[in-house]
């Protein structure tokens, strides 16, 4: 049988079809500074139109041989649309991720626009994904991500106003997911309609280092259950930082993957989930693509497979400025290691 | 009732008003003990910040989370609010009076871990310079030497904003090699922050409680040598 494309290599591991080889790819941002250097422009810039946001993804794959795209790259879209001003830091020449220098006060002055799609950034990223499908949509995955409606929640409200209105004033929170729930599930159709192979659900602002596992199944969970049962597969559950506690609540939310990263216990998470789940990660995206040396880039990946992952991917974003040689090793290493068959997906 | 007996119900109260989260508790009990003539910086480390301990404990043991460890904030503060202005300076001359410049890195705008450190360094008696957050690099070295202050506690919650925190540990230490360094925030590993050239590290809130108290702890050793 000819050797699978890239394409065909993710949505075959999705579907827990026999692949060739593990895929190389992400749920989370993994764009990098030699693809955006190469392509002549500034890392601010791959945040503010479609044509830089969706180049500095095709360039970064083509670098570094990844199987998907993945955009976009900061999570201040969703916010930037119902009104909060970002920080995109166009004049810094270190890379900073754009944030919400203000956000609201209570839950209560939250309102949603019906428009959303067309304000902000949001149609710099449909436009992107658009671009991508025509470009390499053929050959290649594209992937993308949406935050989870707590965590969302907290991009909108002060963090510190809303973990404490979980407990002094929960039905107000309640009914402020219950309507970012809605939008999710409307954001995330409209992405894979317009070209998306599948979405990622980023609930990272509910691991157990901050909610606590029975918050997170009676306030967390059912929102959870209630996007995966209405988008349409594939779709990854991601949460990073302290999992252990809550990984089979995660895996009662109904998605085909879940995603973890290094401070997740993977061998007894696969003990508790299963052999039926996709189970994602989780190498760590600042140390060994930046820092590490070969031998600890394989020595990972090999303890990554070892560990029972079904693709080995990054628990968080890469951090962009790679060294090069360290990615395309770390890439290589994925496809050489990953030739056999693991837990819950057969070889051909 | 003793004055000692009535000093050991108003440290239980308090400590008991910042577990439960019990602000009006630990406002009356702490007004109680300025009405009574009682030690404010007594009640502060025995009574507040002895609370603190338990609830960082708690976090430790998952059985309270960050929801918890902020509601705790809350009525440690209510109380430190009423003692902290009659502190005397003699309760403080036998301990550290040190000073610490805090904040959140550029790129960074989730500042709870480093509130809740900055209340743990206010409750043992340090000037804490409070920059804020999304603090451009450069200030926390401004600041540091301006203030000539011993500690410099940075934090950081995402992975895409933890690498500012080396370029900040170099600045620093390239300046004065004998300033303590702490470094906050979920991405951190123990070897990340011994590549940042770090003295300390959390990874969370709660954690970040415990090793506030180490530091404030090691300091004093040092100071008392």
């Amino acid at each position: 049988m000819a050797e699978l494309t890239s394409r065909e290599r993710v949505l075959k591991l999705f579907a827990r079809e026999p692949v060739d080889t593990m895929p190389c790819f992400s749920g989370q941002g993994m764009v990098t500074v030699p693809a955006i250097e190469a392509l002549g422009i500034r890392f601010p810039q791959i945040h503010l139109s479609a044509e830089n946001m969706a180049g500095s993804a095709v360039k970064s794959m083509e670098m570094f041989d990844f199987d998907s795209v993945v955009v976009p790259y900061d999570m201040c879209t969703i916010p930037e649309a119902f009104g909060l001003k970002v920080s995109i830091y166009e004049d810094s020449e270190e890379i900073l991720f754009p944030t919400i220098p203000k956000k609201w006060a209570t839950p209560d002055e939250v309102e949603i626009p019906d428009d959303y799609l067309e304000r902000g950034r949001m149609p710099v990223v449909s436009e992107a994904i658009k671009i991508l499908k025509e470009k390499i949509g053929e050959t290649h995955a594209i992937g993308t991500w949406i935050l989870g409606p707590f965590t969302l929640a907290g991009q909108l409200v002060e963090l510190d106003i809303l973990m404490k209105m979980t407990i002094k004033e929960k039905a107000k929170v309640e009914t402020l997911l219950d309507k970012l729930t809605d939008l999710i599930i409307d954001l995330g159709r409209h992405y894979r309609e317009i070209g998306a192979d599948y979405v990622s659900l980023r609930e990272m602002g509910t691991g157990a280092d901050l909610l606590s596992p029975r918050m997170f199944k009676m306030l967390i969970q059912p929102r959870l259950r209630r996007i995966f049962e209405s988008w349409d597969p594939p779709k990854i559950l991601h949460i990073c930082g302290s999992t252990d506690l809550i990984i089979e609540l995660m895996n009662d939310c109904g998605a085909e993957a879940i995603s973890v990263d290094h401070k997740n216990t993977l061998p007894e998470t696969r003990s508790k989930i299963g052999n039926d789940v996709l189970l994602l990660g989780d190498y760590d995206g600042f140390t060994l693509p930046g820092q590490a040396t070969f031998e600890e880039i394989e020595e990972a990946i090999k303890q990554c497979i070892e560990s029972g992952v079904d693709a080995v991917w990054p628990g968080c974003d890469i951090w962009p400025e790679i060294k090069a040689e360290n990615l395309q090793a770390l890439n290589q290493h994925i496809k050489d290691f990953g030739r056999s068959p693991t837990p819950a997906v057969g070889r051909v | 009732m003793g004055k000692e007996e009535l000093r050991e119900e108003l440290l239980k109260t308090l400590s008991d008003g910042v577990v439960n989260f019990e602000e009006d508790k630990v406002k009356e009990a702490a007004q109680k003990v300025l009405d009574e003539g009682l030690n404010a910086y007594d009640a502060v480390m025995n009574g507040l910040a002895a609370g603190m301990e338990i609830v960082g404990d708690l976090y430790d043991k998952h059985e309270y989370f960050v929801p918890e460890l902020l509601m705790s904030a809350d009525a440690l503060y209510a109380g430190l609010d009423i003692l902290k202005p009659h502190i005397r300076m003699e309760d403080l001359d036998q301990k550290v009076r040190g000073q610490v410049v805090i904040g959140t890195v550029q790129g960074d705008v989730h500042d709870i871990g480093k509130n809740l450190i900055k209340m743990m360094f206010e409750v043992a008696g340090f000037t804490v310079h409070d920059l804020g957050r999304d603090v451009p690099l450069e200030k926390f070295a401004e600041e540091q030497m301006r203030t000539d202050s011993e500690i410099v506690a940075l934090s950081a919650m995402m992975t895409t904003t933890m690498m500012g925190m080396k370029k900040v540990v170099q600045m620093i230490k390239e300046k004065n090699p004998d300033v303590k360094i702490m470094l906050g925030g979920a991405p951190l590993t123990s070897d990340v922050a011994q590549l940042f050239g770090a003295d300390g590290y959390a990874e969370s809130a709660g954690n970040a409680v415990q090793e506030a108290i180490k530091m404030i702890v090691q300091l004093r050793k040092i100071q008392e040598q």
